[in-house]
């Protein structure tokens, strides 16, 4: 046995993390030197690096490594053929909303936004102009509803008997027919509301970052909790726990209110529950790479596991409705990556998503539970 | 080791100041060994890439506070090593089903690795603190009062830490733990 022979990964991981300390010390203010005037020779002295890097096999190797991580995986299929399991996707672009069935077929549905499933994937709430509108997936509308201000983010009680939307800066709640439409809240940030499942009770964002958990049948206050401006709110499907993120940290409330846990990260952009469980997968940026980890939502302190890390930036997550698979969407590669459980160790990628859907591909989500 | 204190301070002095080559330097100077000391004490290649790099960054947003009159290694260490434990601990009290429940596609091991067959398997039969002790003791080479200065434990803890871990290595490794 020798100390000196390199661990598993040790080269790999070396030059991916010299890339990252790289760009971390040319992002910080050097300490002041005596002013000379060094222009001519920072000019050259630059140049030659760069020659250097570039022509030396270390700096090969890295420019390398960079330039692949951020193609993304290599085999990807040109195309998304067909879903990895059953569900259908919804999938928002700037030319509509798609709906993805387990085919590979999709359908655009023109000029629709901010669209998000019924509880079972029956219809589909979604915004068109000032209109919010209830439609099935073939793009057949059951109703619409026109209101004052920019409407956005519809979600569904879990039911499917209310619908909770923002219009302007106020959050509405409507029924699932389209009748009874009311004002929840005079004041909401944008962040989507989050229905406690099994309840009429929704959580929501304060334009202060307060989290508020109404009742929408009697508008009476269950709880609040000081958060940091989140972006993303979501219960798990037990309804236990309500995970909220914000760019700088994620807050974990158990379903009275009170915290669970809450940890610091570093320039999140979005979570999602694993199905079925109290354990969150998180994508965080940091400098010019991207990681998804999961986490225990009881300790925010311990990463269970990594799941997946590469260079460049990740989007959106959507678990599969089984909760065996893991759409993530790389965006930096232009790709989606479908990935399965430890016993297959299989990761589908996909590419030319923008080529596929439209410029600015976002998931809406993976629909529906069996 | 490669590399005198003095050319660890010039390449500290440099990277104040902003010199890529001299960062570089250290960077390539430090990294065997911080990465190997955390992949000893975690046992994960994905978990000791993060560990190693994130103690790297924490030099890197540091750099401007740090006092070039001290060593960079052990500083260094002391966030790798810590932060090692910290992971094995919380690692070992939640060990879910759900931790092998996703592909870890970014980090493969490596099974042909002599680390992942003798020495890292019999380590890993260790409890987290006296595998630390053993990798900074043989791997980064500190004295057993340098370790307890990193660890802040008490020499004697360190002592009694390193001779159980030894024994119990040496029952599995007889011979080749010089």
């Amino acid at each position: 046995m020798s100390w000196r022979e390199p661990a598993p990964g040790e080269r790999e991981a070396e030059e991916r993390s010299w890339a990252i300390v790289h760009a971390a010390h040319a992002q910080r203010e050097p300490l002041p030197r005596p002013r000379r005037n060094r222009a001519p020779l920072v000019v050259l002295a630059t140049a030659l690096a760069i020659a250097a890097a570039v022509l030396s096999p270390p700096g090969r190797a890295v420019l390398s490594s960079i330039r692949d991580a951020v193609r993304g995986e290599r085999n990807a299929r040109p195309a998304l053929f067909s879903l990895p399991t059953g569900g259908r996707l919804l999938v928002e672009s700037s030319r509509g909303v798609w709906v993805v069935q387990r085919d590979g077929s999709k359908r655009l549905l023109s000029g629709y936004r901010d669209a998000a499933w019924s509880p079972r994937g029956l219809y589909l709430a979604a915004v068109r102009g000032h209109e919010l509108r209830a439609l099935e997936p073939n793009g057949e509308v059951h109703w619409s509803l026109a209101r004052r201000g920019r409407l956005a983010l519809p979600r569904w009680s879990s039911e499917g008997f209310r619908i909770a939307y923002l219009a302007g800066r106020s959050l509405r709640v409507v029924d699932g027919d389209g009748t009874r439409d009311r004002l929840l809240a005079r004041r909401a940030a944008a962040t989507p509301p989050a229905w406690l499942p099994a309840t009429h009770e929704v959580a929501y964002v304060e334009p202060s970052g307060t989290v508020r958990v109404v009742d929408a049948d009697s508008t009476r206050t269950v709880w609040t909790g000081r958060t940091d401006r989140p972006f993303l709110l979501q219960w798990s499907d037990d309804g236990a726990r309500l995970l909220a993120l914000s760019e700088r940290s994620l807050d974990v409330f158990r379903r009275d209110g009170r915290p669970s846990s809450s940890g610091p990260i570093s320039d999140a952009s979005t979570a999602a529950f694993l199905p079925g469980t109290h354990r969150i997968a998180l994508v965080e940026r940091f400098y010019d790479r991207s990681t998804v980890r999961l986490f225990a939502a009881d300790d925010l302190g311990m990463r269970l596991h990594r799941i997946f890390a590469g260079a460049g930036v990740f989007g959106d997550l959507a678990w599969s409705p089984d909760g065996k698979w893991l759409l993530l969407s790389w965006d930096s590669a232009d790709q989606w990556l479908f990935i399965r459980s430890a016993a297959v160790r299989k990761v589908v990628a996909v590419s030319n998503v923008v080529g596929s859907f439209g410029a600015n591909p976002a998931l809406d989500g993976w629909c529906c539970p069996p | 080791m490669a590399g005198s204190g003095g050319d660890e301070r010039a390449w500290v002095r440099g990277a104040q100041t902003g010199s890529v080559s001299d960062l570089e330097a250290l960077f390539r100077h430090h990294w065997p060994r911080a990465y190997r000391a955390a992949y000893l004490v975690v046992h994960d290649a994905a978990a000791a890439e993060d560990i190693a790099q994130e103690s790297f960054l924490a030099a890197v947003r540091n750099l401007d506070r740090f006092d070039r009159r001290r060593r960079f290694g052990p500083w260094l260490h002391r966030i790798v090593v810590n932060r090692a434990i910290d992971w094995s601990r919380a690692r070992s009290l939640r060990r879910e089903a759900g931790d092998t429940a996703l592909a870890d596609a970014a980090a493969p091991a490596a099974a042909g690795n002599p680390h992942s067959r003798s020495l890292a398997g019999a380590l890993a039969e260790l409890s987290e603190e006296h595998r630390a002790v053993i990798v900074l003791r043989h791997l980064l080479e500190y004295t057993p009062g340098e370790i307890a200065d990193l660890l802040d434990v008490p020499r004697g803890t360190v002592n009694s830490r390193l001779r159980r871990g030894l024994d119990q290595l040496q029952g599995r490794l007889g011979a080749e733990l010089r």
